[in-house]
């Protein structure tokens, strides 16, 4: 059995642009995906992820490169005659059937017994949490619950790996987390690798056990979450997920000094690096009380706008080069927050050890 | 499955689902207009038929240029051609003023209201038209409704000259084309955004500022589509000056019926229908030009 | 300003009645004179009686007076016969060529398609006397005998165009990517065509196949030059009736015709609607 349940190689596909040229939507990606896992694919619109799922599910055509679903090589396969089933982001309900017919429809085509299908048909639409509803048709349902349907139908023939293509976006916000967790759940449940498509940085983060970033074309990084999000391998990836303070700026000893003089102090090994890029998350920031902890480091920042989130405070600041930062500050500091907000004046504090440097020759410009 | 034989099928089923309508669009479409536009250009014979020579006299007869041997040039056709012109335009006009209104009533009617006066208004386009135009006769000849119920009030002595008239063709097409102007300038009128009449109305525009700058302007694509749906069929038309008007208002198509059955004088004929054709194409040519560069333009408003 | 505005809407409101009234009065007007009893003018209301629709079925007349303007039952019902036999075949033909375009256009891209579409639309949008005239030459110029044969074939190429477009109208406003979820879940081409295209697009078939019909049954010009001299439909016939002198029978079979189409187009359109 192979270890990898999807496999693409060198995949490749460039589509032609109605004004001639053409523009390349997989760049040579390399992925594989593991048994059971649930992979998401994330990355701004025309990054190339939806193609990458289409690929696998056999609606586009690759250029180059190879496909393998369980060890077969699918490359040449029509879609119907591969082992994998999507959720589709319209969700694609047959719109003259009923919710039982929709369902049972992967089963009727493969020609299962009568009994046998419509047990299992009950038994997808338990699953799903819509149990009875057999007979309606998906119009008299809301979106919530056809997006449900859409799941059942697509679980039921037991494929190998499902594909969902932003399925929760048409969803109005708690829904949507709802659902976050009940694909969560459900992917544990029926131990079938899920590849999960979307733009939303936190619905990838929420419900992935790795996330690849994608952007034009090609991986930009491929790894947990929590990787990800702290270890970010360049600057699209540290900006794209996650608020971020990115300083560009050469290593100095234990600091990087931006072109304009801003000095970030760090606490890695940086004896391999000359040009770098540091990143400080806005809530490894805090306001400093006036004495200074020699294990910390510090930044006079300008305030130029204070905002209340709930949660806490937000503070967009100006450092001395015009460099501007966003800094996350506690509930629990508003003291400090209201004497920044009088004095227009602000220092920062934060861990070295907590700044991240990205190796200039890593990231875009 | 791969590339070639994938291609290779779409093109079979390309060609099992094209190839019997093409071929039967060449042969009984293509083939009469080309054989059309080929009589128009040939002698007409002595009794009826053709002579297979090159004659330009035919579009001659009514543009000016008449076959001098025969005929000197008689500005009749012409007269004839313009006066299917002017009713073809006057139609154009009445329907519009009697649709626009309407529509705009109409769309603001509740859902189901609305619905219901489409299906009433869709509804006599099914019926036949010889019958619909038949009432008309029925209406306004001498002994007609409108003559006998004026006689019995009193109101006139001698029965009025309704039937046979310019007036009575115009109206004939008006009560005819009505759904065809009425639909698309519908279209228009339900689509346009009130937001934007409140708009222009908060910026200090009055209501008849507010119809010519932007009521109009945005309602104008279906005023020009169902304007054009309407002069076509008007222009040509056959039935309704033979039905309701008389020898004062022959139109193109009953001088092009006379050529055919009557005459007998085809590449007369076929000329004429070259004519009323070539007018056709050039509206619709200067229709789809003006709509696809509107589109690029402004890809909002549709 | 108020009352103003007020009165404008209540004469928009007027206008829409009067707007109606003009199209159906004249409609209800023959239907009420088709009872009128009084032979000799028919806008002179002497009587109910059903004597007319009597007559065009065939019975004899209880008044004699009546029977004087006996149009031929039999060329009436033959005129109906053959609108029958040419609708039926024309409607067929019509609705499986147009369907094929269709579902051609929408589905395939081939060299040329943008510029096949516009072609679909010039027979529907050609003025009738222009391709009644032009098939007629073709007709005797080619040496096919004029009759029911040549109208069937002249009826078909723009009706064509009316089944092609309403069968467009229904692809375009088919969701394409339920074709890829069937695929998706195992169906081959041909099943999903099936079990997917075809239910979504028969609403379209349907209303395209009962538009074809009604116009096949109601058109006068194409069929006025096509038609030779033996063959008649039912509007050639009322035509010629116009023309030789009204008699009053014609109300009735007015009245009837107009009955018939208003039947077939709500069957139509209730369709329409349920099916959405």
């Amino acid at each position: 059995m192979a270890e990898s349940i999807v496999r693409l190689e060198k995949a490749r596909k460039a589509f032609p642009l109605p004004e001639g040229g053409t523009v390349t939507a997989l760049d040579g990606i390399e992925l594989e995906v593991a048994r059971n896992e649930f992979l998401t694919l994330l990355g701004p619109s025309g990054c190339g992820k939806t193609t990458l799922l289409h690929a696998i599910s056999g609606f586009v055509e690759l250029d180059a490169g190879r496909i393998f679903v369980d060890g077969d090589d699918v490359t040449e396969r029509p879609p119907h005659k591969r082992p994998v089933n999507t959720v589709f982001q319209n969700y694609a309900l047959f719109p003259h059937m009923t919710v039982g017919s929709n369902v049972g429809y992967a089963l009727d085509i493969s020609g299962t017994p009568r009994m046998e299908r419509d047990s299992r048909v009950g038994e997808a639409l338990e699953m799903v949490g819509l149990g009875g509803l057999q007979n309606r048709l998906p119009r008299q349902l809301s979106g919530g619950q056809q997006q449900r349907v859409a799941l059942a139908r697509a679980i039921i023939a037991r494929p190998k790996l499902l594909l969902l293509d932003e399925p929760l976006s048409a969803l109005d916000r708690k829904l949507r987390q709802a659902m976050q967790i009940e694909l969560k759940t459900l992917q544990a449940e029926l131990g079938i690798s899920f590849i999960f498509v979307t733009h939303d940085q936190e619905e990838a983060l929420t419900m992935s056990n790795r996330v690849a970033v994608l952007d034009g074309g090609a991986i930009q990084q491929i790894d947990t979450p929590r990787a990800v999000y702290n270890n970010p391998a360049n600057e699209f990836v540290a900006s794209f997920i996650g608020a971020s303070n990115l300083f560009r700026g050469a290593v100095k000893g234990n600091t990087v000094v931006t072109a304009g003089g801003d000095v970030i102090q760090v606490s890695v090994d940086t004896t391999s690096m000359n040009q770098v890029t540091a990143l400080l998350r806005p809530e490894q920031y805090a306001i400093a009380n006036g004495e200074r902890d020699a294990s910390a480091a510090y930044m006079d920042v300008t305030v130029r706008q204070i905002v209340f989130t709930g949660a806490g405070y937000e503070l967009h600041g100006e450092t001395a080069s015009g460099h501007t930062v966003v800094a996350t500050i506690a509930a629990a500091q508003q003291t400090q927050v209201a004497n920044a907000e009088t004095s227009r004046r602000a220092t920062l504090s934060y861990d070295p050890a907590a700044v991240h440097l990205i190796p200039a020759s890593g990231g875009k410009p | 499955m791969s590339g070639p034989s994938r291609r290779g099928r779409e093109r079979a089923q390309l060609g099992f689902l094209l190839g019997p309508v093409s071929a039967f669009l060449t042969i009984f479409l293509g083939g009469p207009l080309a054989i059309m536009l080929i009589y128009s250009f040939l002698a007409p014979g002595l009794y009826g038929g053709v002579e297979w020579q090159f004659y330009p006299h035919n579009f001659g007869r009514i543009l000016g240029f008449a076959d001098p041997e025969f005929e000197d040039f008689d500005p009749v056709y012409l007269a004839i051609f313009l006066r299917s012109v002017r009713i073809a335009a006057t139609v154009v006009i009445i329907t519009l003023l009697v649709c626009y209104p309407a529509a705009f009533q109409i769309s603001r009617l509740s859902e189901k209201r609305k619905s219901f006066a489409l299906f009433l208004i869709t509804l006599p386009f099914f019926a036949s038209l010889i019958v619909r135009l038949f009432i008309w006769v029925l209406i306004l000849k001498k002994t007609g409704f409108v003559n006998l119920t004026l006689q019995t009030l009193g109101i006139v002595d001698e029965p009025l000259e309704l039937i046979y008239t310019e007036g009575a063709v115009i109206l004939g097409m008006v009560y005819i084309f009505i759904p065809f102007m009425f639909l698309p300038v519908y279209a228009s009128v339900e689509k346009l955004d009130w937001t934007l009449v409140r708009a222009s109305q908060d910026l200090g525009a009055s209501g008849f500022q507010t119809f010519c700058r932007v009521i109009f302007p945005l309602t104008l694509p279906g005023v020009i589509g169902g304007s054009i749906i309407v002069f076509i069929p008007s222009l040509g038309n056959f039935v309704v000056p033979a039905v309701l008007g008389g020898a004062k208002t022959l139109m193109l198509g009953n001088l092009i019926e006379q050529q055919f059955l009557a005459a007998r004088n085809w590449p007369f004929g076929a000329a004429l229908a070259m004519l009323v054709m070539s007018i056709v194409l050039l509206l619709l040519f200067i229709y789809v030009r003006h709509e696809t560069r509107r589109g690029d333009d402004a890809p909002g408003i549709r | 300003m108020n009352f103003v505005h007020k009165l404008g809407s209540l004469s928009l409101i007027v206008y829409v009645f009067i707007f109606f009234a003009f199209i159906y009065l004249p409609i209800a007007l023959i239907v009420i004179y088709s009872f009128n009893a009084d032979p000799v003018n028919m806008m002179r209301w002497s009587g109910f009686t059903i004597d007319w629709y009597r007559q065009i079925f065939g019975f004899r007349n209880a008044s004699s007076e009546a029977a004087l303007y006996i149009e031929s039952t039999d060329q009436l019902l033959a005129a109906v016969r053959t609108s029958l036999i040419v609708a039926a075949s024309t409607t067929a033909v019509a609705t499986v060529l147009g369907t094929a375009a269709a579902l051609a256009v929408f589905r395939y891209s081939f060299f040329g398609k943008r510029f096949y579409r516009v072609l679909l639309f010039v027979p529907m949008l050609m003025p009738d006397i222009v391709l009644g005239i032009a098939l007629l030459i073709f007709f005797v110029g080619v040496g096919i005998s004029l009759g029911v044969g040549t109208i069937i074939i002249g009826q078909c190429t723009f009706l064509i165009s009316y089944v092609f477009i309403v069968v467009s109208a229904r692809l375009a406003g088919m969701d394409r990517t339920l074709e890829n979820a069937s695929a998706d879940l195992g169906a081959d081409e041909w099943t999903t065509f099936r079990k997917i295209t075809l239910p979504q697009v028969m609403p379209g078939v349907v209303g395209g196949a009962l538009l074809a019909f009604i116009i096949s049954m109601d058109d006068l010009v194409i069929t006025y030059f096509i038609s030779g001299t033996s063959t008649q439909t039912l509007p050639i016939f009322i035509f010629g009736m116009l023309r030789r002198g009204i008699k009053p029978e014609v109300n009735a079979i007015a009245t009837m015709m107009l009955l018939f189409s208003f039947a077939i187009a709500a069957l139509g359109l209730y369709l329409n609607r349920r099916k959405r």
